[in-house]
C-alpha cells in the first residue's frame, strides 16, 4: 500500500465499504486546476464533480454511492500516470480524464486494464475503437468524450463558415486558414479540417503558428491580412487566443475568427472584451446556461444554484452524466460495475440522453465500431458589448453586456474514411 | 513592387521594432541581476506577473487612475525585490551560483502558484487606459501603451547609465560585479547592493508585465516572457545592458523578418524558430555576445 | 581479520589504485550490491503469478520512473558536475532517444531489446552536433547553445513525420526478447534495473579513466587543463556525446515504459527538471544523482500526499482551504526546493556524505 497517500486511500476505502459492502464503485477525476490549463480547466472539472456529488446526493449508483475522487495533476503528463496507476491499485472502474498528453499516454494502459476513459481531449485519434480504420494511429477501445472530436469541430465550422459566406453574397473564392501552434492539441484537426474546407470550395491558405503561450501577435495578425483570409480558425486555447484577438483587433483585421471548443468562452469574452466580439465557436451542449428549459433546470441543481455557468462546465457535467448512466445501466445487466461492463452499456445503445438532460447534452451514439459519440455542433457567435473590466463573467452576462447567441447548428454525415482522423 | 509586398515588410519590422523593446527591456532587468551576482534567474517571468497582477489590484479593486496606481506598483515591486533578496536570497551569499539559480528556479514554480490561489486562474482585462487605444505608426497601428513602455523604458535606461556612471551605488554595484571580494573589502555592502539589484531587476520587470497585462489582459502565462528574452540575453552579451536592450530589439527584427519570409515559404513557424538558429550562428561568430565583456584569462 | 570489518578514521590511501575504488570498503560495497538484489527481487512474486506483491503497481511506476529519469539525469550531471558545462535542453535529448528507439524499430525489425542502446548511440551522435558550438563557447553562453537545441529539436520532432510520427507522437512497441515479453510493468522493472547499474558502473568507471579525469580538469581549470595537454575541444564536445547518450538510453526505456511518445513531454520545463535534479542531488555526485531523481519524483507525491490527507477534514474545511489546497500543493513544490538548497546547497550527496562521517566515528569523534 502506499505509504504517502495511505490517509488518502483509506478515506477513500472507508467512504466506500461504508456505502457498499458488496462492492466499491470508485471513480478517478484527473483535472488540471492549477497547471497551464487550468483556466479552462476548472469550470470543466467543476461540472464533473458537482454532477458526481448531485448523483451521489440522488440515489448514486441503485443506492450505492460513488467514490469519486478528484485529483489535480497540473498538466504533467508523468504525473497523471502515477496517479492512474495509484487508482488501478485501488480498483478504479471508471476514470474521467483532462488533457491531450495524459490521455494518450494512457490509451493503452487503460485499454489493459479494461477501464472506460472519458476524457476532455476530443482528438479524432480516440474514436476508433477497433484500429481498423484506414487512418486511425491505433486501436483506443475504452477512450470516450462526450462531443464532436476536434476535426469534426473543425469540419463543422467550415462548413458554417461556407454557408456564411453563401448567405452574405461573397464572391470569388473565399480563404481559409488554420491557425495554431505546432503542439498536438491544435494540430489534431488540421488535416481533416483543411481537406474538408477545400472539399467545400475554400482556398486554404498556409497556416499560420502562434504560441500556446500569449505573446504580441501583431505579426501573425498582419500575415492574416496580407493573405486576405476570410475565415481564420483558432486552434489554440483561451490564453493564446485572447491575446491573438486583442492584436488583431488593434490592427482592425477583418477575418471572421472562427475558434476550437476550448479556444473560447465567456471568460475570454471577458478578458478580451470588444476585440472578442463576434467570434463564432463550435459549442458541445444543446442549450446554455441562459437558455430556459428543463435541463438547464436540472444544471442548476446540480450546480447548487442559478449562478451562470460557463460552456465547459455544462459539457463537464454531460461528461459525468453519461458516465453515471452508464453504469447504471451496467449495474441493471451485471448486477456489478465494471469496465467491460460500462464500456458493453454504452456501445450497446443509440441516440441517448442521460436521463433528465435531455435538451441539454445531445442525443450521443457509441458502437462497437466508432466511438464518435456526436457529430452535430451547435455554432454559436460572441457578442460583447460594453466594458468588462473587474466585473464576474455572471454579472456581465446578467447585464447584457455578454451574450452568446446560437447561429447554427451543422450535423456532419458519419463519413467511415473520417473515423478516427 | 507588388509581389514584394514591401508595405507588409515595414509594417512587420514595425511591429518587430515595438516588441523588440518590451523583450529589451526584460532583458534589461535579467541582465541587472546577473550584472550583480552572477545568477541568472528563471523567475524574471513571475516578476512580470507579479507587477501585472498587482497593477491590476491597485485599478480594479480600488478603482486607481493608471497614474497612481502605477507609480505605486513601482513602489511595491521595489519592495517586493528588497523582501525577496533579504528573505531567500541573502542566505544563498557564498553558496555556488548554481544553487542560487536552482532557487530562483523554485522561487518561480512557487509564485506562479501562489497568483493562480491569490487571483484565479481566468485571465483578467485591464481597464483602458488612453483615450486613443493606438497610434498609426508607419502604416501600423501600434498600441499607446506600447509607445509608453518605450518612452518608459528609455527613461529607466537613461537613469541606469547615470546611476552606474556617477553615482556612488551604481559604483558600487559595479565594483561588487567585478569583484566580489575586492568591493567587500573596501567596504561595500554586497548585501546591499544585491538588494538593490534585486529591487531594481522587479522594478524594471514590472513595467514590461504592466504593459503586456493592458494590451492582453494579465493571466499566469504572461510569466512565459521570462523565457522568451533568453536569447536576447545571451545574444547582447550577459553583462552588458545596452546589450540586453539591443539584444531584444534584434530579436523582434529578426522575428519580424522571418514572419515576412514565411509568407512566402509557408512554413508557418519560421517566427518562432528562425530567432534560434540566428542566435547559434551568431555566437559562433562572437561567442561572448555583441556587447558582452570578454574574458581574459592571464596564466 | 575474519567477522571485524574496520573503517579508517582518516585518509589512509597510499596507492592511487586505492584512490579510485568504487567503494570506500567492503562494507559499502556488499551494502550496493544488497541493494540491488533486494531491488532485482521485488518484481518475483508478481510477475511468476505466486499471488501476493511485493509492491503495488503505483510504488513500481515510481520506481521505474526514477530508474530511467536517473540514467538521462545522470548523463547531465556528467556535463555539468563534471565538465562544468551548462544545458537546458536535457530534455529533448531525452526526447530524441524515445522517438529513435521507435523509429529504428519500424524501419529496420530489429527486437526493441536491442533498439535501445542504438537509440543511445544516435542520441549520442546528435548531442555531438549540438555539442560543437562548446568548442567556442563557454558557461552561459554555452547555455544558449542547448536552449537552442531545445526549440530546435522540438520543432524537428513536431515536423518530422517520417521520425517520430508529427504531433500525433508515436507508438513504441513493449519489450520483447527471446520471447520472454516485458509484459508486467514489474518485469519491465527489472529491464530498467539493468540498465542503471549497468550506466552508474559505466559512469563511475569512466570517472576512474584517464577520459574522466579530463573531464574533470577541464571543469576546474580549463587552461591548466589544456597546458597539461587535454585537448578542450574535443573533450567538451564528448561530455555533450555522453551526456546525450545518457540521456538517450533513459528516453529509450522511457519510450517502452510509457509506450507512446509525444512531443509536448519535452518541452523546457522538463529540461529545467532535470537540472533541478542534478543540483539538489549534488553536482559531480554519481550516487548524488540517484538521491535528486528521487528527491524530484516523490516531491509532488508526498505534497499530493499531504493534501490528500487535509482533503476533507473538518481543518480545510473550516479554513476554506478546499480550493487552495491544490495551490498550496504546487507551492510546496517550489517552496521545498528553496528551503532544500538554504539549508543543503551542496546537494543531497553532501548532506549523505556528512551523514556517514558522523557514523563512522561514533560514538567516539577522537
Amino acid at each position: 500500500m502506499n505509504a504517502l497517500k495511505l490517509t488518502t486511500a483509506t478515506a477513500v476505502a472507508a467512504l466506500a465499504v461504508g456505502s457498499a459492502q458488496a462492492q466499491d464503485v470508485f471513480v478517478g477525476h484527473l483535472a488540471d486546476l492549477t497547471g497551464a490549463t487550468a483556466s479552462i480547466g476548472v469550470a470543466y472539472a467543476d461540472g464533473i464533480a458537482d454532477a458526481f456529488a448531485w448523483y451521489n446526493a440522488n440515489g448514486g449508483i441503485d443506492g450505492t454511492e460513488i467514490a469519486f475522487e478528484t485529483i489535480d495533476y497540473a498538466y504533467q503528463a508523468p504525473r497523471a500516470v502515477s496517479i492512474y496507476q495509484d487508482w488501478v491499485s485501488d480498483d478504479v472502474v471508471a476514470i474521467q480524464g483532462w488533457g491531450t498528453a495524459d490521455t494518450e499516454a494512457l490509451i493503452q494502459f487503460v485499454a489493459e486494464d479494461e477501464i472506460p476513459y472519458f476524457s476532455a481531449s476530443y482528438s479524432g485519434a480516440l474514436t476508433d475503437p477497433t484500429g481498423d480504420a484506414e487512418r486511425s494511429p491505433e486501436a483506443a477501445p475504452y477512450n470516450f468524450f462526450y462531443g464532436p472530436s476536434y476535426s469534426d469541430a473543425c469540419r463543422a465550422l467550415a462548413q458554417w463558415s461556407w454557408e456564411d459566406w453563401e448567405a452574405s453574397g461573397g464572391e470569388g473564392t473565399p480563404i481559409w486558414v488554420h491557425m495554431g501552434a505546432d503542439h498536438p492539441y491544435p494540430e489534431s484537426p488540421r488535416q481533416a479540417c483543411s481537406e474538408y474546407a477545400t472539399e467545400l470550395g475554400f482556398e486554404v491558405a498556409d497556416q499560420i503558428q502562434y504560441s500556446m503561450g500569449p505573446a504580441d501577435f501583431t505579426a501573425q495578425c498582419l500575415t492574416l491580412n496580407e493573405v486576405g483570409a476570410d475565415y481564420a480558425y483558432l486552434a489554440n486555447i483561451a490564453g493564446a487566443n485572447i491575446a491573438m484577438l486583442n492584436s488583431c483587433a488593434n490592427l482592425g483585421v477583418e477575418t471572421q475568427f472562427v475558434s476550437n471548443v476550448w479556444g473560447y468562452d465567456e471568460n475570454v469574452m471577458r478578458a478580451a472584451g470588444a476585440a472578442a466580439d463576434g467570434v463564432v465557436v463550435a459549442v458541445r451542449t444543446q442549450s446554455i446556461f441562459t437558455d430556459d428549459n428543463e435541463a438547464i433546470a436540472r444544471v442548476q441543481e446540480i450546480a447548487g444554484g442559478d449562478d451562470y455557468q460557463v460552456l465547459s462546465y455544462l459539457a463537464g457535467v454531460c461528461s459525468a452524466a453519461y458516465m453515471v448512466e452508464a453504469m447504471r445501466g451496467a449495474y441493471e445487466a451485471d448486477d456489478e460495475v465494471t469496465g467491460p461492463g460500462i464500456k458493453a452499456y454504452i456501445e450497446a445503445q443509440s441516440d441517448w440522453v442521460p436521463e433528465g438532460l435531455d435538451g441539454l447534452c445531445y442525443p450521443s451514439t457509441w458502437t462497437a465500431e466508432d466511438h464518435r459519440g456526436l457529430m452535430t455542433v451547435s455554432i454559436y457567435q460572441g457578442h460583447v458589448d460594453g466594458a468588462t473590466e473587474g466585473q464576474e463573467v455572471a454579472d456581465l452576462v446578467a447585464d447584457g453586456v455578454m451574450s452568446l447567441e446560437q447561429v447554427g447548428e451543422i450535423t456532419l454525415e458519419r463519413r467511415p474514411e473520417w473515423l478516427g482522423y | 513592387m507588388e509581389a514584394l509586398r514591401l508595405d507588409f515588410l515595414s509594417q512587420l519590422l514595425v511591429t518587430g521594432l515595438i516588441i523588440g523593446t518590451l523583450y529589451g527591456v526584460v532583458a534589461m532587468s535579467f541582465v541587472l541581476i546577473y550584472k550583480a551576482s552572477k545568477v541568472v534567474n528563471f523567475a524574471q517571468g513571475e516578476f512580470l506577473l507579479v507587477g501585472s497582477w498587482v497593477c491590476w489590484y491597485f485599478l480594479i479593486e480600488f478603482q486607481l487612475p493608471f497614474w497612481i496606481g502605477f507609480p505605486m506598483t513601482l513602489a511595491f515591486m521595489l519592495v517586493f525585490g528588497v523582501l525577496l533578496q533579504v528573505v531567500v536570497l541573502r542566505p544563498m551569499i557564498g553558496e555556488p551560483i548554481i544553487s542560487i539559480i536552482m532557487v530562483t528556479i523554485g522561487l518561480s514554480i512557487m509564485f506562479q502558484a501562489l497568483m493562480k490561489w491569490m487571483f484565479g486562474v481566468s485571465p483578467q482585462p485591464y481597464p483602458p487606459i488612453f483615450d486613443v487605444g493606438s497610434v498609426n505608426v508607419l502604416g501600423v497601428q501600434i498600441q499607446t501603451i506600447y509607445l509608453l513602455s518605450i518612452v518608459v523604458s528609455v527613461a529607466i535606461m537613461g537613469g541606469f547609465a547615470w546611476f552606474f556612471k556617477y553615482s556612488r551605488y551604481g559604483l558600487a554595484m559595479r565594483a561588487t560585479a567585478f569583484d566580489q571580494q575586492a568591493a567587500q573589502s573596501l567596504g561595500v555592502s554586497v548585501k546591499a547592493v544585491f538588494a538593490m539589484a534585486w529591487a531594481i531587476s522587479a522594478l524594471v520587470s514590472a513595467v514590461a508585465g504592466i504593459v503586456v497585462g493592458v494590451v492582453n489582459g494579465v493571466s499566469s502565462d504572461l510569466s512565459f516572457y521570462g523565457i522568451k528574452v533568453f536569447p536576447a540575453v545571451i545574444l547582447g552579451g550577459l553583462d552588458s545592458i545596452i546589450g540586453g536592450v539591443l539584444g531584444g530589439i534584434i530579436i523582434g527584427l529578426i522575428e519580424a523578418v522571418a514572419a515576412y519570409f514565411d509568407l512566402f515559404l509557408g512554413f508557418g513557424n519560421l517566427q518562432q524558430i528562425v530567432p534560434f538558429y540566428v542566435l547559434v550562428i551568431l555566437l559562433m561568430i562572437k561567442p561572448y555576445g555583441l556587447f558582452g565583456t570578454r574574458d581574459i584569462e592571464r596564466v | 581479520m575474519a567477522g571485524i570489518q574496520f573503517r579508517p578514521c582518516g585518509d589512509f590511501r597510499t596507492s592511487y589504485r586505492a584512490d579510485t575504488t568504487i567503494f570506500d570498503d567492503r562494507f559499502s560495497r556488499n551494502f550496493v550490491i544488497g541493494l540491488v538484489i533486494v531491488l532485482a527481487l521485488i518484481p518475483i512474486p508478481t510477475v511468476f503469478d505466486l499471488g501476493f506483491d511485493v509492491i503495488d503497481r503505483y510504488w513500481t511506476n515510481l520506481l521505474i520512473n526514477i530508474g530511467f529519469l536517473s540514467i538521462a539525469a545522470l548523463g547531465l550531471n556528467i556535463l555539468v558536475g563534471f565538465t562544468g558545462q551548462i544545458s537546458i535542453g536535457h530534455a529533448v535529448f531525452f526526447g530524441f532517444g524515445a522517438f529513435s528507439t521507435v523509429f529504428i524499430h519500424e524501419n529496420t525489425g530489429l527486437p526493441v531489446f536491442f533498439t535501445i542502446p542504438l537509440a543511445g548511440l544516435l542520441t549520442a551522435a546528435v548531442g555531438l552536433i549540438f555539442g560543437v558550438p562548446a568548442a567556442r563557447l563557454k558557461g552561459l553562453y554555452l547555455a544558449i547553445a542547448t536552449l537552442a537545441a531545445q526549440f530546435i529539436l522540438e520543432n524537428f520532432f513536431a515536423r518530422a513525420d517520417w521520425f517520430s510520427g508529427g504531433t500525433h507522437g508515436a507508438r513504441a512497441p513493449r519489450v520483447e526478447l527471446f520471447g520472454f515479453e516485458f509484459r508486467d510493468a514489474q518485469a519491465y522493472w527489472w529491464l530498467v534495473l539493468g540498465y542503471v547499474v549497468v550506466m552508474y558502473l559505466l559512469a563511475t568507471n569512466l570517472m576512474r579513466s584517464r577520459d574522466g579525469r579530463a573531464l574533470i580538469a577541464v571543469r576546474d581549470h580549463y587552461l591548466s587543463a589544456e597546458i597539461m595537454g587535454v585537448n578542450l575541444t574535443k573533450y567538451r564536445i564528448l561530455s555533450f556525446g555522453i551526456a546525450s547518450f545518457y540521456a538517450g538510453i533513459g528516453g529509450a526505456l522511457f519510450a517502452h515504459y510509457n509506450r507512446f511518445v509525444q512531443v509536448e513531454t519535452f518541452n523546457i520545463f522538463f529540461s529545467i527538471q532535470f537540472l533541478a535534479m542534478v543540483i539538489i542531488g549534488g553536482l559531480g555526485s554519481v550516487m548524488g544523482t540517484i538521491m535528486g531523481v528521487t528527491f524530484i519524483v516523490l516531491l509532488p507525491e508526498v505534497t499530493e500526499g499531504l493534501a490528500g490527507t487535509l482533503r476533507g477534514t473538518e481543518l480545510a474545511e473550516s479554513l476554506n482551504l478546499e480550493v487552495g489546497l491544490n495551490f498550496m500543493k504546487e507551492m510546496a513544490i517550489g517552496l521545498a526546493i528553496i528551503l532544500f538548497l538554504i539549508f543543503e546547497p551542496d546537494g543531497l550527496a553532501h548532506r549523505w556524505r556528512q551523514i556517514k562521517a558522523y557514523w563512522k566515528l561514533y560514538p567516539f569523534s577522537y
